[in-house]
This record gives C-alpha cells, structure tokens and sequence, in this order.
C-alpha cells in the first residue's frame, strides 16, 4: 500500500515537472519560428523522394509544394536556423531511420563554419543549437549532434545536463511567459510547409554586400571530415547526394571556396549545382524576389528556385513524378492547401 | 516524501545555479582604437557617435541574421568599410577594414605598405610562415594580410562573446 502511494506520488512530482517544462520552454510559433522545423519532420517522414538538409538557405528559398505541383517531386527541407554541417550530418543520419529517400540534396554554404567556436557570436549560437536541437526527437544521433554542436561556454554552463532536462536550461523564463506559451504548452501548429518558411514580404536589394578578405579560404578539416561523412552515408544507404550553393547574395561565397566544392564534387562524382551562377536561367528578380535584399528568397523567388531545381531532378537525375499515386496526392492536396492559405491565394 | 521534496528542491537549486553561471571575459587591456580622419573609433563601443561623426557614407548594407532580430549594418566610407552589431538593440563597432593606401593606421600600417615595413611595426615573428598577422588587444583584434610581399588587408575585429 506505501509503495503504491509512492509510486503514485512520484508521478505527480514528474507530471507536476513535466508541464512546468511545457510551458517554460520556447514554443517557436509566432517568434522565432525557425525552432519548430526540426520537430515539425517527424509527423511527415516517410515518401519523400528528396531530402535537403542545410540552414536558412535551404528552408527559405525552396519551396517542395512547387517541387510537387510542378514535377511531382516529393520532397521535405531538414532544414534550421544556422544549421552547421555537423548537425545536418546527424539529423541525416536520423532521417535514415524513418525513410531512404532517392536523393539528398546538402546546401554547402556551411562548410566555412569549422567548429562551434567558428560560427559567430557564441551567445548567439547557443540559440541556434537549441533551435535546431531541442525539438530533434531523442536517439544516438540527437547525442551526438548535440556532442558536436556545444560551445566551450556551454559546456562550461551545464553541457549536456540541460539538454536533457529543457527545464535547467529555460527556468529563468517565468518572467517573460507570453500568451503563445499558454496556448501552444501542449500542441504547437505548424509553421512551415515540408520544411519551407514562408516569406511573402518584399526588400529590393540596394547595394553589392561587401566583407573583408580572408586569411585562409581553405575549408577546415572538420567541414571536410562530415561532408565525407554525409557522403558516406549516401553512399551506405545506395542516396544519391548532389551539393547546392542557394542563390544568397550574403554571406559572400567566395570563389576559391567554389573551386574547392566544384574539385570534391567531381572528384567524387557528386553533381554540384550553384544557383548563384544560374540566376538569370532561374529568372531571379532582386527587386521583387527577396524580402531581406538578397540574404533570402521570398515565396516568389523560392518557387522561381524550386521550378528550376525540379527541372533538373527530373529530367537529369530521374526523381520520378508521383502525382499518380492517389494516397500521395490526397495528402499533398492538404499541404497545397496550407500553402495557398499562408500565401494569400 | 520529505525526501522527494528534497531532491526536487535541490533539483531547482542546481537549475538556478546552471542558468545564472556568468562566464566573465574581460582583460585589462582597451581594446584597439583607430583615427580616421579626426574621429577616434574604438572597437566594441556604441556606433551611433561614431556613425554622425563620420557623416554620409558613400554605400550602406544590412544584414539580418538567419533567425535573430537585429541587423548588422556596413557602411562604405571610400577608403574603409564600418561594421556594426546589434546587442539589446544597440549597434555596436564590430568591424573596420581598409580597402584603400589613403588611410592608416596609428602606427603606420596602410594597404600597399611594404612587407618590411609591416614587419617593422608588427613584428617579425607575426608574420613567421604566414601571410597573415593576428594581433589581439583586450577584446579586439587586428589581422594584417600580405599579398606579393605587401599589405593587402588590414581588419579590426571586436571579439564579442
């Protein structure tokens, strides 16, 4: 009889800590939106012929509901604020455990991000890990990315402990709760379509961008290490990579960083796509096909993207249409419809 | 029960001290500060002085970061570019590069300059098997790069945590 009052009591203290938890930890509904993509993958794994996996230049100028309605291409954007190429190795390899896709396609602008300590102000890339990370679902590879991912501060202020438990990272939050974190304490909505951001607004681009030179253009061994690995996986797992660079004017990508993604790709037989240089092809519009001058497309400057990415996966790489496949194209209706709603049609 | 309370108390406890570790990074040292023209710039501090100080740039970009509000902000002033950060909505020196032999530094360093001469004021030894001289004063640093045997970049950086 004490043992079940116990037990019985011992779930209340969990449950009484889990819902703390629930309602502490950012929601990334309305504000900052980026931290639900990667959680929003798990309830649409699965028949997605195409993978990109990368950071905002994958979820916001690409769009997969063109990529279906024009080619019939399905496809899902793994995608998250900053995501440094250590984490699109993991969250790839986690996709593996839910489907094998026939392609993965990686965005290389992360490759100049080394380590941790490379990736800007390290206050901030905290934030990015846990946008990215805290809404992975737990497995090795979660582990792992987060191993890979945390800063020397991090470590310092509590490292793996407040990964587990959100609650050690988020408790100071009782002050600033907003009404989002009341609403969504136990569901969230979607924010994105298959993994795409939308953004409808519009910013002309006004001037070119401008950084000073580097010291070394020479990728680090890390970056080379997992984008190795990544292609290794492929490999393993019969995927075929091909590698992007996503038409973003900022930050610069520059050509001896060119010279040595176009000498991996084809020493390794990888198709390697840079759609900076196919701007015009792609008819990309700076005045009306951005809405951050040129750092992102907006939807209508990801659809003029996705239209001529699609081209390409089905004409030269044979990503099959499946718009004959009613099951698909009943719940791909569904997403159309979310689309046309978020869009404004 | 008691002790479940205990553990859960100690729990918050711990969770407390995580969240409001500080780690302090500070050094004695000021970081660096330039003179361009009559306006003393020093890196890490507020822009906006500086910025009215400087007047009309010939060229201006901001750069929003993949998720955070708040835009970085270059200014193109002929000779140099000014960048700045947004910290708690206020835009801080983050970066000054040179792009031009009309302008230089307080010790003599200009774009064009000599390797020899970059030695002199740099040091020999930061430039040992390298074409590139990293200097760091207090939470800022100065990255000299040569090309053919002359300076070919001069940046400074604010290191900002």
């Amino acid at each position: 009889m004490k043992k079940g009052k116990a037990a019985i009591r011992i779930l209340i203290l969990l449950t009484v800590i889990q819902m703390l938890q629930n309602l502490l930890v950012p929601k990334y509904v309305t504000q900052f939106r980026e931290g639900a993509l990667t959680g929003e993958y798990y309830a649409n794994a699965g028949d997605n012929d195409v993978i990109l996996i990368g950071d905002c230049e994958v979820y916001e100028n690409f769009s997969p509901v063109t990529l279906w309605e024009e080619y019939g291409i399905t496809s899902y954007i793994r995608g998250s604020a900053q995501q440094t190429i250590w984490q699109s190795y993991y969250l790839l390899e986690e996709t593996f455990t839910y489907e094998i896709p026939q392609m993965v396609i990686f965005n290389v602008l992360s490759m100049c991000y080394d380590t941790p300590e490379h990736t800007g102000r390290q206050s901030q890339r905290e934030a990015y890990n846990r946008m990215t990370l805290d809404t992975m679902r737990w497995s090795a590879s979660k582990w792992k990315a987060i191993c890979a991912s945390m800063t020397a501060q991090e470590k310092e202020q509590g490292g793996m402990l407040t990964y587990l438990f959100p609650l050690l990272r988020y408790h100071e939050r009782w002050n600033q709760l907003t009404q989002e974190d009341f609403t969504y304490c136990f569901h969230r909505e979607a924010v994105a379509h298959n993994g795409y951001l939308m953004q409808t607004g519009v910013k002309p681009v006004q001037n070119d961008y401008v950084q000073p030179p580097l010291a070394d253009y020479r990728f680090g061994q890390n970056s080379w290490a997992y984008l190795e690995r990544i292609r290794t996986l492929c490999e393993e797992h019969g995927v075929r990579l091909v590698l992007i660079k996503a038409p973003s004017l900022y930050p610069i990508w520059w050509p001896q960083w060119e010279e040595q993604i176009e000498e991996y790709a084809a020493s390794h037989n990888l198709m390697y796509l840079n759609l900076l240089e196919q701007q015009a092809q792609i008819g990309l519009d700076w005045n009306t096909d951005t809405y951050d001058a040129g750092l992102h497309l907006n939807v209508c400057g990801a659809e003029k993207a996705s239209k001529w990415l699609g081209k390409i996966l089905m004409e030269e790489c044979g990503v099959p249409n499946r718009q004959k496949d009613a099951q698909l194209c009943a719940r791909w209706a569904q997403k159309e419809r979310a689309y046309r709603e978020e869009k404004g049609e | 029960m008691k002790r479940l309370w205990i553990v859960f108390l100690a729990g918050m406890v711990l969770a407390g001290l995580v969240g409001c570790a500080v780690t302090e990074h500070q050094t004695q040292e000021e970081n660096w500060t330039l003179t361009l023209g009559q306006i003393q710039i020093t890196l890490g501090t507020p822009a906006e002085p500086v910025v009215t100080a400087l007047g009309e740039s010939q060229g201006y970009t901001e750069e929003p970061s993949c998720a955070f509000d708040g835009l970085d902000k270059t200014y193109d002033y002929g000779s140099f570019y000014l960048a700045t950060c947004p910290i708690d909505g206020i835009d801080y020196v983050y970066r000054i590069w040179f792009v031009a032999a009309d302008v230089a530094t307080e010790d003599g360093l200009y774009i064009g300059l000599e390797k020899g001469g970059a030695e002199d004021i740099c040091g020999k030894d930061c430039f040992r098997n390298s074409n590139a001289c990293i200097q760091i004063q207090g939470n800022s640093k100065r990255m000299v790069l040569l090309k053919d045997d002359r300076v070919s970049s001069i940046e400074y950086t604010w290191i900002v945590e």
